[in-house]
């Protein structure tokens, strides 16, 4: 028995004012003309209750692109869902907030590139952070969730310390360091955003005293990144066990990336419910369970804890997207990874990296 | 932070409320959702942020006829302090 999804995660458009290094995108963008309708939207938060879900993680992209946000926030509500908005919060002046509040959002979460301006703008490719700081007086104001979340890599973990402390003034409920994942537009600029061994030990430990001093009034979760890690991330919780993306044109993945994996298709919403994609769909079911597992996940006692690890990344590094995830150090294929840690470029490098664009 | 005092008025934080789940009533919250049931749901039920702690104690206590309040106020008391700290609970 296949357990029901835990979240959907929306993607819905690929349009975003913001041009960040790390966007977890694919490089190939959906433009306004392939997005689909409200009214499809709509269709799946519906069956998405009917699926068992809880949560619903709209994204982009920016979210606010959309000029039916409000509907779409409306619509989930109204069909049970938990609404967690993750935005830059450019296109978000105080009266569309109140509306989106007033339709049932229950959750923003907030994006910061850093705790300077300059730095935090170039990561950007655009000025957004002035913004963003004026923006997140505004968000504590009502009553909805706040999550600040920080993108860290080699070029802004230096002054860690400094970042947390602005967070802290921005009052979230939530800080979420999370270290640039290498897919997508990451990818190529991975040599620029990995960090040093000595980057990530001082972070973990400066995460660490910064829990214990803020616990209870501002949670801090650290997503580690694991190109260090001796095992590989449980990616999405397992392939089609717990998450499932729609894109912006109404293709139903497994994962933000698994577009770059060759011979798959994704079925669409806009020809089949989401329980059919879910449970019969080939996508969701190509590498779910242990079947497709080569040696030596096939046999590790640690296959129901990591599932092997990230598919996508298994793809992206050694072009198979059937090989044991690099990341683990009992993969044959671990020496591409432990070049790419030894690859971190020094900063001047940092002048030559690709934005992200628009669709 | 101090665990609530008796005057405190417990109330769920920003964002926390309660959803369902199939016939069952979760806590949903950013990022995840708890089953609370029994005693737990009760406290929760009652934590509007209008009644103090000393309320719902002994609104408890009326429920549970038998119980001891001293128990029941140290019970209630652990149960917030542990949701508060996961940023579910406001007092």
């Amino acid at each position: 028995m296949i357990p029901n999804p835990l979240a959907l995660i929306a993607e819905i458009t690929h349009r975003c004012p913001l041009h960040c290094v790390y966007c977890s995108n694919p490089l190939q963008l959906a433009g306004t003309e392939a997005e689909i309708s409200t009214e499809d939207w709509v269709r799946v938060f519906q069956q998405a209750h009917d699926l068992g879900i809880l949560h619903l993680h709209l994204t982009g992209g920016e979210p606010l692109a959309r000029a039916d946000l409000k509907e779409l926030i409306q619509a989930a509500h109204d069909a049970g869902l938990y609404t967690n908005l993750i935005t830059s919060g450019m296109g978000l002046p105080e009266a569309r907030l109140a509306s989106l509040v007033d339709a049932g959002l229950d959750h923003v979460q907030l994006s910061f590139q850093d705790s300077r301006d300059e730095p935090a703008n170039w990561i950007a490719g655009t000025k957004a952070h002035a913004h963003k700081v004026v923006l997140s007086e505004v968000i504590r104001r009502f009553p909805v969730a706040f999550t600040v979340n920080l993108v860290v890599h080699r070029q802004n973990l230096d002054h860690l310390e400094e970042m947390i402390a602005f967070a802290e003034q921005l009052k979230p409920d939530r800080l979420e360091i999370a270290h640039a994942q290498y897919y997508g537009w990451a990818l190529k600029n991975r040599d620029t955003l990995m960090p040093s061994r000595e980057q990530l030990e001082n972070c973990l430990r400066i995460v660490e005293s910064a829990q214990a001093r803020l616990s209870g009034r501002m949670r801090i979760d650290c997503v580690v990144p694991d190109y260090y890690a001796r095992y590989p991330k449980a990616c999405m919780g397992g392939w089609g066990r717990r998450l499932l993306l729609i894109d912006p044109a109404g293709q139903a993945l497994p994962c933000h990336a698994a577009g770059v994996i060759p011979g798959m298709s994704f079925d669409n919403v806009r020809q089949h419910s989401l329980e059919w994609i879910w449970r019969e769909s080939p996508a969701f079911q190509r590498f779910r369970g242990e079947q497709w597992m080569p040696e030596p996940c096939r046999s590790c006692e640690r296959r129901a804890e990591d599932f092997g690890g990230c598919r996508c990344q298994a793809f992206l590094l050694t072009g198979d997207a059937s090989a044991t995830d690099p990341v683990c150090t009992l993969a044959p294929t671990h020496h591409l990874v432990e070049t790419a840690r030894e690859t971190g470029a020094p900063s001047e490098a940092k002048l030559s990296w690709s934005y992200r664009t628009n669709p | 932070m101090a665990p609530p005092a008796d005057s405190s008025q417990p109330r769920f934080a920003a964002g926390c409320r309660w959803g369902t789940q199939g016939e069952e009533r979760v806590v949903l919250f950013p990022e995840g959702m708890i089953r609370v049931q029994g005693t737990g749901q009760k406290i929760l039920e009652l934590c509007d942020g209008g009644r103090t702690v000393q309320e719902i104690v002994k609104a408890l206590s009326a429920t549970y006829s038998g119980g001891n309040p001293s128990r029941i106020r140290e019970d209630v008391g652990s149960f917030l302090e542990a949701l508060q700290q996961k940023r579910i609970v406001d007092y």
